[in-house]
């Protein structure tokens, strides 16, 4: 399978004071079209550290990462945010939405990161029934006109899921995206996640503390004090269906 | 490029935190002081340059030597760009009312007649009343004199002595004689039994309105004794000698100058002449005269005035004794050069006040922005991570900062603009409810609370405070786009 997404050879070294503190010392990773990746490990171990690196949030202290075969770490920032709206969608613990705005406005702000004024003016009818549609497939078609505060745990992250996969990336990062949820919203919100990645055959990333939520995945990449520590394909009919 | 998220989120900060409305307020009560405090300034300032401009004539030879001959000096001031002169006599005086039965002055006492503790000493400024309307609008002064004393409820005088078509009688500013006829009759004096037997004798006084507060009683025809001093030489001997000069109320005149109208009392020039110790039927008296009042050609440059004025002096300064000091020929402005300058410095104090209260509004801007930074920290982290570059990030607050200063400046212009339509009625209004006045104009003798604002003020001062706006609103704007986005999702 050719990799969407690969990592070699990242470190990241924070500095604080006079001490460079290293997160990560090595990392190798990738990921293929229509794979699920769970990165296990404990706090501290660099796992959102490596999520952030490879979503082009920021950029590494040494190593290479590639969309597609491309190496992007180096590119200028305002290309780098551009690869990131193009390419990943972000799915976090604390969902992550714009408190002033609706459900639909904050799955249609992706769309508007994409558009300059006037082209968004000419294709919102568009960009709107397209952000509606995305939440109905969410199941959140009585939800569009409601804020954030106004919703559930479990409706906020499905908002959160809308809205990373608006701009169709191939890559879909989620950091602990059920770690705020109780089992059984969490279990729904896993196999709404997993329904759309088989659907659209994204590469998805999933940092996560739960081992029966990395077993649902086709391959659990370990970490620790930086390191992968092991990397396991898991058997297909485990996968998905655990 | 401006992505579309940007205006839109924006827009939707604008509409959603209520704390952006005081940031509109903020630059919409500065635009609104600039334009209407300015503005009232503004109009006080030209106000005021115009009634010092009619309260004095356009150039003035002043600063000369004792004894000067208005003869010898008219010949030194003829000049092509020269089309009228007139004599004028300045001398320090009291004036003293009188009543029925008390003509003149108590011996031995220093009591006036004033019913209230101002002294009555004036200034007298005696002017030939042919001469002079040709250099100053004499007729406005007593048009404007007695509209203000009948504003302030005194009885209407007439303008009788620039009406008279004799010019025999105008030139000893003479009162008709009904008027002096009855003067006489009230002051005691004597007088002819009929009215169309009596011929004038008293010379007219006109007093600056600024007396009528403690002269109210004053009715035009009421007698005065003028009293002043001059020295006299005999031989080698110097006395001083006091003078005393029986003079009636003519009218009140309102030059809009007020410490003219307060001083300034006008009589014929000859009578103040004779009551230096001239006689002006001895063959060798002089046309006494302390300034000349010129009227200059109309249309000189600045430069050519300044020449005229240098050619003047020049000409006059040959005809004064040698060792005389220098004399002048001043213009208008710099006849209240301290006075004019006081304004001007008062207007530079507020304008620089008024910068200040724009400066604040300024921070009123950058901290309601900057604060919305800090309490948007994390959505930063989230428009970043969904694609936002730092530029379209920094966008949002600077487009929110540009549509508080855009809308705060219109309101505040459009406030500017009806403020100083209103500003009269408001004023009239609450001194006639409140007995409160916004701007006492009686106190710089304005006929209304002047207000004038410039159209290209206005929109100076607009665009000024929306730039203003946008380049505060630049600050937080970069802090916004400078921001890691990591840090930003972390924020708590």
């Amino acid at each position: 399978m050719t990799a969407v997404l690969s990592a070699s050879g990242i470190t990241k070294n924070y500095t604080i004071g006079k001490r460079q503190i290293p997160v990560l010392r090595g990392v190798d990773l990738s990921i293929a079209a229509g794979e699920k990746v769970a990165l296990l490990g404990s706090s501290g171990a660099g796992k959102s550290t490596l999520l952030h690196l490879l979503g082009l949030l920021d950029t590494p202290t040494d190593g290479t990462i590639r969309y597609d075969g491309r190496e992007v770490q180096s590119l200028p920032v305002a290309e780098r945010a551009r690869l990131r709206h193009q390419q990943v969608g972000f799915v976090f613990q604390f969902y992550h939405l714009i408190p002033e705005l609706t459900a639909l406005q904050n799955v249609l702000l992706a769309r508007m990161m994409g558009s300059s004024v006037i082209g968004y003016f000419g294709q919102r009818k568009a960009a709107r029934q397209g952000a509606i549609a995305i939440l109905e497939q969410v199941g959140l078609a009585d939800r569009l006109h409601h804020r954030p505060s106004e919703l559930s745990g479990g409706e906020r992250q499905r908002v959160a899921i809308a809205r990373a996969l608006l701009a169709e990336p191939k890559v879909v990062l989620a950091d602990e995206p059920t770690g705020n949820l109780d089992s059984h919203t969490a279990k729904e919100v896993v196999d709404l996640m997993f329904r759309i990645q088989q659907e659209r055959d994204l590469a998805f990333l999933l940092v996560t503390h739960d081992e029966g939520l990395a077993r649902r995945c086709d391959r659990i990449v370990r970490m620790r004090d930086g390191r992968v520590t092991s990397q396991a394909d898991q058997p297909s009919d485990q996968a998905t269906n655990a | 490029m401006i992505r579309a998220f940007s205006p839109f989120l924006a827009l939707r900060y604008l509409a959603t935190r209520r704390i952006n409305i005081l940031g509109v307020l903020g630059v919409a009560f500065a635009v609104w002081a600039m334009l209407v405090v300015d503005g009232v300034f503004t109009g006080f300032v030209r106000d005021i340059h115009q009634n010092v401009e009619n309260s004095a004539p356009p150039l003035l030879l002043t600063d000369l030597p004792h004894d000067q001959d208005f003869a010898v000096l008219r010949d030194a001031l003829a000049d092509k760009d020269v089309i009228a002169l007139a004599p004028r006599l300045r001398q320090f005086a009291m004036l003293q009312p009188v009543r029925a039965g008390r003509f003149r002055l108590k011996r031995g006492s220093s009591e006036l007649d004033f019913d209230h503790t101002k002294n009555g000493f004036a200034m007298l400024l005696g002017i030939d009343p042919l001469l002079e309307p040709e250099v100053v609008n004499i007729p406005a002064w007593l048009q404007r004199g007695t509209s203000e004393i009948t504003r302030y409820g005194g009885p209407p005088t007439e303008s009788v002595v620039f009406a008279e078509p004799d010019l025999e009688r105008r030139a000893q500013l003479l009162l008709p004689d009904a008027i002096e006829w009855r003067a006489r009759r009230a002051a005691g004096m004597a007088y002819e039994a009929d009215v169309e037997q009596h011929s004038s004798s008293l010379p007219g006084m006109l007093l600056g309105w600024r007396r009528f507060g403690h002269l109210p009683w004053i009715k035009p025809g009421d007698p005065f004794e003028v009293v002043c001093a001059a020295f006299h030489q005999s031989g080698d001997d110097v006395t001083m000698r006091p003078y005393s000069k029986a003079v009636a109320s003519a009218g009140w005149f309102a030059s809009g100058n007020r410490m003219f109208d307060e001083t300034t009392a006008l009589l014929p020039i000859e009578t103040v002449r004779t009551m230096l110790g001239h006689d002006y039927e001895d063959p060798d008296s002089i046309e006494l005269v302390t300034d000349v009042a010129i009227r200059p050609r109309e249309g000189l440059s600045a430069d050519e005035l300044a020449d005229l004025q240098s050619r003047l002096q020049q000409r006059v300064q040959a005809t004064l004794p040698a060792g005389s000091g220098p004399c002048s020929i001043l213009t208008w402005r710099e006849q209240n050069s301290v006075y004019l300058s006081a304004v001007a410095q008062e207007h530079m104090m507020m304008q620089l006040v008024l910068m200040i209260v724009m400066l604040v509004s300024a921070f009123v801007i950058y901290a309601t922005l900057h604060m919305m930074v800090v309490q948007k920290i994390k959505d930063i982290g989230i428009v970043a991570a969904i694609g936002g570059s730092p530029r379209s990030i920094g966008s949002v607050f600077l487009i929110t900062g540009t549509v508080v200063g855009l809308v705060g400046s219109l309101l505040g212009t459009l406030a500017g603009y009806l403020s100083s339509i209103w500003l009269n009625p408001v004023n009239d209004w609450l001194y006639e409810k409140f007995q409160v006045e916004l701007f006492p104009r009686h106190l710089f003798d304005l006929q209304g609370v002047p207000c004038h604002i410039e159209p290209a003020w206005m929109v100076s001062v607009a665009i000024g405070a929306a730039l203003l706006a946008v380049t505060v609103a630049l600050i937080p704007a970069r802090k916004a786009a400078r921001m890691n986005p990591v840090t930003a999702l972390a924020f708590e």
